[in-house]
């Protein structure tokens, strides 16, 4: 097996991932059951059978700017039907970080920009202003009126309303501190 | 019987038909819903994903609150909260380091100890389907539906304890329970799109898309959900099929005498008022 041949760094690269991650990854046959119910999978995107792949080959870079754990969405399909049970959402974390963490480009912006101000919303208020996160990615991605059609209806049946953006606009420190706490420890300081 | 609530942050914008319809529903079988008010998002997807221990940490707040409720019980009707709840604390019994971790992140101590429901479980099982037929007023007689679990609430079986994660049945035995036909179908875990809504929109019309068109397919009336994030996906993002997309909680409320307004019927973008009159549900 390559694996076993690979240089050091790259056994490294499987080993952290191992860890961090709490998945087996050695155990992995390769036999496709997670990327075959996938619901990401496609032509496009590889999928968690070629990603494990690449992570037991050691091609850290390859896994690092493998689109597949951006799309993740943590359906746990995977996991369920895997005979080793492996949960490929652990190890879309592990390799989240690390690529943080080495400062590489996210493979897919517009998934990464909207977790992103997501976390931001959490982080200020405690909670997801969810409409205040729909207009600031709309925004950002220059496409102001997407689903803007749909958006009049439900406020016009009165299921959302342009004044929850302003809910909450209060900064909740307890979990601004939760997260400045999290963040430096994630870092290893 | 009084149990801790824990909403999220949907419930209060998208979802707010979900907590209404949850709240009016559990009132009526004599649950005492207790809202935690200091509640915070668990960080969902993008937490999960980001950062693991900040992702724990966040549950770890909410369990740490929920630990100091009478009883140490809490229902959770967004299945990625409930979700995110029990793996947070299966996690850090199975690893105590991270459960030191977040404990200083947190700066509280957690016992482990907190029992989790999501609620379609907590209905079946803890209420159960006697209590629920006889607070029956009107049987959804001739309302055919498909029952739709989606991920979070079944999958991973590992993490859910869901023993039938391919064909889970507790929603259809509620349905039924009310009088409605429930019919068969293969997509009852299949997932929708989940958190691509906006930044990959064209997977979730593929994927909401072939759910709602099986539905049809299956001369399903509508279709039954026990998640804001389901519904929000097959509600937008069906393209031209029509078919309303209905939490569960609305039903029951439905069957138990509510009014539609007062569980947020009115609120959704393919309107379920016209097919609930055509079947004389409402007035």
């Amino acid at each position: 097996m390559i694996r076993l041949n690979g240089a050091a760094q790259e056994k490294d690269f499987l080993a952290r991932i191992i860890e961090e991650s709490g998945q087996n990854l050695s155990a992995c046959i390769q036999c496709g059951k997670c990327s075959g119910g996938c619901p990401i999978t496609s032509a496009e995107v590889g999928g968690p059978r070629r990603l494990i792949a690449e992570i037991l080959y050691g091609s850290k870079r390859q896994a690092l700017e493998d689109r597949t754990w951006w799309h993740c969405v943590a359906c746990g399909t995977c996991m369920t039907r895997c005979p080793v049970e492996i949960n490929v959402y652990r190890v879309a974390t592990a390799l989240c970080e690390m690529a943080e963490r080495e400062g590489i480009a996210p493979s897919e912006p517009d998934i990464h920009l909207f977790e992103e101000l997501f976390m931001k919303s959490v982080e200020r208020h405690g909670r997801a202003n969810e409409l205040r996160v729909v207009a600031g990615f709309n925004l950002r991605t220059r496409r102001p009126f997407k689903d803007m059609g749909q958006a009049l209806t439900l406020m016009r049946k009165g299921a959302i309303s342009p004044g929850e953006m302003l809910k909450g606009s209060r900064a909740d420190e307890r979990i601004s501190r939760v997260f400045a706490r999290a963040q430096r420890k994630g870092t290893g300081e | 019987m009084k149990v801790s609530y824990y909403p999220g942050c949907s419930l209060e914008s998208t979802g707010k038909g979900y907590d209404r319809s949850a709240r009016a529903v559990c009132g009526a079988l004599g649950v005492d819903l207790q809202e935690v008010r200091e509640w915070v998002c668990c960080g969902s997807s993008a937490g999960l994903k980001m950062n693991r221990l900040l992702s724990t940490a966040l549950s770890g707040v909410n369990l740490a609150l929920l630990e100091k409720e009478e009883p140490s019980e809490v229902v959770a009707p967004c299945p990625f909260c409930y979700r995110r709840l029990a793996s947070a604390q299966e996690e850090m019994r199975q690893d105590p380091k991270l459960k030191g971790e977040v404990q200083e992140v947190i700066e509280a101590e957690l016992s482990g100890e907190l029992q989790i429901h999501n609620l379609v479980d907590f209905l079946r099982e803890k209420v159960g389907l006697e209590a629920i037929a006889a607070r029956l007023k009107k049987p959804l007689a001739g309302l055919k539906v498909v029952p739709y679990y989606g991920c979070f609430m079944v999958k991973p079986g590992q993490v859910t304890g869901c023993e039938n994660t391919e064909n889970p049945t507790s929603m259809d035995e509620i349905l039924a329970a009310l009088g409605a036909e429930v019919l068969d179908w293969d997509f009852k875990t299949e997932c929708c799109g989940a958190g691509l809504s906006l930044s990959k929109t064209e997977k979730v019309v593929e994927l909401s898309g072939r759910l709602v068109r099986e539905a049809a397919f299956r001369g399903a009336d509508a279709v039954v959900v026990a998640c804001q994030l389901c519904q929000a996906n097959l509600d937008m993002r069906q393209g031209q099929a029509g078919i309303p997309i209905i939490y569960f909680t609305q039903l029951m409320g439905l069957a138990f005498g509510f009014a539609p307004s007062a569980l947020g019927l009115n609120h959704h973008l393919v309107d379920p008022l016209a097919l609930l009159k055509e079947k004389g549900l409402i007035g």
